[in-house]
């Protein structure tokens, strides 16, 4: 059950046999429906996500009612509201599977745990949250600088296969942008 | 010199006197004035810089517009993290607000001590995960809330920066005009 | 490099001092100048502002926060002022190149008044633990460095450090000043570089050369 979480740390670094043991009993396996969500705002966010299978949305929702995408998370890749999860107060964010997705869970004990007994993961969670850092930045960059097509061209960018896969408006809703707008971008450029 | 530096890292991680000596030994102490360039866009970031004292501002520059990403105050760290990671040329400008004190750890310092100094290389999770969870709360309120909000929150989390930064440079912060910036604050006062 | 490195000059007043601040005042570095004479120093500066309106020069009058603000330290000093120097600026120096171009020459000028197993460089070093320490320069005169070409022929400039970051920095500086660099080893080879500015001043005290003499190394 654990090896593509495995497979995921040894990208980074090889993990010995006993570094692996230490990992069962503190991860935990889910199977995700469509449209289900693993965060609710108000509620905490309780766990480090890491997706085996299918694709998520975090999104927060404004005083309208409208949706905002944040965040898209596929197979390989973490989601979490890391805020949230470390200090323990309520999210302003929802998270959501786009697709019916399979997901290992760690909680914040268990990864406080994991980083006091396998050191290599303190680096290997530095080094992915450094590459996560760089891609938010580079969002919030477009977001104070960018016209839509340029974040568009962004986001294909840093999701090229994620492009194909999400529905329009969920795309829209990341640019902030309606998804009549998308579409004419979209024929612009092809 | 390094009084700053050192207490936070107590804060979250306990340093033995040994441990300290150990570390400041990587460490560079740099001033720079204002208006200064720790680093322009285009070279190498070479450096993490840690502000002691002053207030330094990271921006990039696209079509003569500086859209500002970080100001970072007493207690903060600032690089251009791609650059110093890959040692790709930076697209970040880095400079100095005010007459500052830094803290430089160079690449190879950096490197030294994450292979030396467990604890260290805890303490640099926990600071780019800290910097991390600021990003995505910005990102959170510039995506979802009224304008309106998203000042007031500005305001309430960094109320150093609000005194000590002119208006224009919160709205290259905000992605704002300071035109629509300074709208938003006259009716905030008169709201009160 | 887009970004200015900031070079304090410790002894800016002397002759090499000048000289080498002059030089660097023409390309991209950001000079701190400090001498102990403030009114002489003030003098040197408005000289270098009037020759180059554009030059990034400032005098300040501490070798401590000179040192602290700059990137590259440059000790332009007798070898006993050096040390005394070194003392001061340690803590703000630590991580950082410091340049040495002293020649601890004896005052007859026949011999050193370092031991043979060591030199100005590796001594300050070892005063200096956590700075990168390199020699250059000291095997220029100072009057080489408004005519860096005697001869038709470039003149080298020697370096040699332990640091690669170091050598690199030193070598830029050697270009900016118009002389063609040679890294010549680790910093333990500053002895051959001492003796050879000892060889050099004799020579040229010997032949009248007027101090505008240089060492170049002839290849195919
Ligand atoms: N001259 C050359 O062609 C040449 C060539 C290669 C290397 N060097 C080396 O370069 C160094 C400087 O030589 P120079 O010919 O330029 O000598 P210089 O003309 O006598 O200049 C020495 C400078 O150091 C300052 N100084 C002396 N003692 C000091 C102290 N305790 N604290 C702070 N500053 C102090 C002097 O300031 P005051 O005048 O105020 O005392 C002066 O500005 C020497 O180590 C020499 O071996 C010289």
């Amino acid at each position: 059950m654990l090896e593509p979480l495995i497979a995921h740390f040894e990208s980074y670094l090889p993990l010995k046999e006993s570094e692996m043991q230490l990992l069962e009993g503190r991860v935990t396996q889910r199977k995700i429906k469509r449209r289900q969500h693993i965060l609710q705002e108000g509620f905490p966010c309780k766990h480090y996500s890491f997706v085996v299978e299918g694709c998520f949305k975090m999104y927060g929702v404004d005083q309208k009612g409208n949706q905002h995408n944040i965040q898209f998370a596929a197979e390989n890749d973490w989601i979490a509201d890391i805020g949230s999860f470390h200090s323990n107060k309520s999210s302003k964010l929802f998270i959501e599977a786009i697709e019916p997705s399979l997901i290992l869970q760690i909680e914040q004990q268990d990864l406080y745990f994991l980083y006091q007994s396998i050191p290599k993961l303190d680096r290997i969670f530095k080094v992915i949250i450094e590459n996560k850092f760089v891609e938010l930045q580079n969002q919030v960059l477009q977001n104070i600088s960018s016209t839509a097509q340029e974040r568009y061209a962004a986001f294909l960018e840093q999701y090229p296969k994620l492009a194909l896969r999400l529905p329009n408006t969920q795309i829209a809703s990341y640019l902030g942008i309606t998804p009549q707008y998308l579409s004419e971008i979209r024929n612009e450029r092809s | 010199m390094y009084d700053l530096f050192f207490k936070k890292f107590r804060e979250r991680i306990d340093l033995s006197p040994e441990e300290e000596i150990q570390i400041k030994s990587y460490l560079i102490p740099k001033k720079i004035r204002r208006r200064q360039y720790l680093l322009q866009e285009g070279d190498i970031c070479k450096h993490i810089a840690f502000v002691e004292k002053g207030a330094l501002r990271e921006y990039s520059i696209e079509g003569g517009t500086e859209h500002i990403i970080l100001f970072a105050l007493e207690g903060w760290t600032v690089a251009d993290l791609f650059s110093f990671l890959t040692g790709e040329p930076a697209v970040y400008t880095i400079d100095a607000l005010e007459d500052s004190e830094l803290v430089l750890i160079s690449k190879s310092s950096h490197e030294e001590l994450l292979q030396t100094q467990p604890k260290y290389e805890t303490y640099m999770r926990l600071l780019i995960t800290d910097a991390y969870i600021a990003l995505q709360k910005r990102l959170t309120s510039s995506i979802s809330l009224p304008i309106e909000e998203r000042y007031k929150n500005f305001v309430e989390t960094y109320p150093d920066i609000v005194q000590r930064v002119p208006q224009h440079m919160i709205a290259s912060y905000m992605g704002l005009s300071p035109e629509t910036l300074s709208r938003v604050r006259k009716k905030m006062l008169n709201q009160k | 490099m887009k970004t200015k490195q900031t070079i304090a000059v410790i002894g800016a007043t002397g002759n090499m001092g000048s000289a080498i601040s002059r030089a660097l005042s023409n390309a991209n570095y950001r000079l701190l100048l400090f001498a102990k004479d403030q009114a002489k120093l003030q003098t040197l500066v408005e000289e270098i502002r009037k020759s180059n309106v554009v030059a990034d020069i400032e005098s300040v009058d501490c070798s401590v926060n000179a040192s602290w603000e700059a990137d590259i330290i440059l000790l332009a000093v007798p070898y006993q002022a050096e040390k005394e120097i070194a003392e001061k600026i340690r803590e703000v120096a630590n991580q950082k190149v410091v340049v040495s171009i002293s020649n601890p020459l004896n005052t007859s000028f026949n011999g050193m008044v370092t031991e043979p197993d060591t030199s100005a460089a590796e001594e300050l070093q070892k005063q200096l633990p956590h700075s990168k320490v390199v020699k250059a320069f000291n095997t220029t005169f100072a009057a080489d460095f408004s005519t860096p070409v005697i001869d038709g022929k470039q003149v080298d400039s020697f370096i040699a450090g332990n640091h690669e970051e170091a050598l690199q920095t030193a070598s830029e500086l050697v270009v900016a000043a118009g002389f063609y660099p040679i890294l010549a080893g680790d910093l333990s080879v500053s002895r051959t570089l001492e003796n050879m500015a000892l060889l050099l001043i004799q020579e040229t005290i010997k032949s009248n050369y007027d101090w505008l003499a240089g060492w170049k190394v002839l290849h195919h």
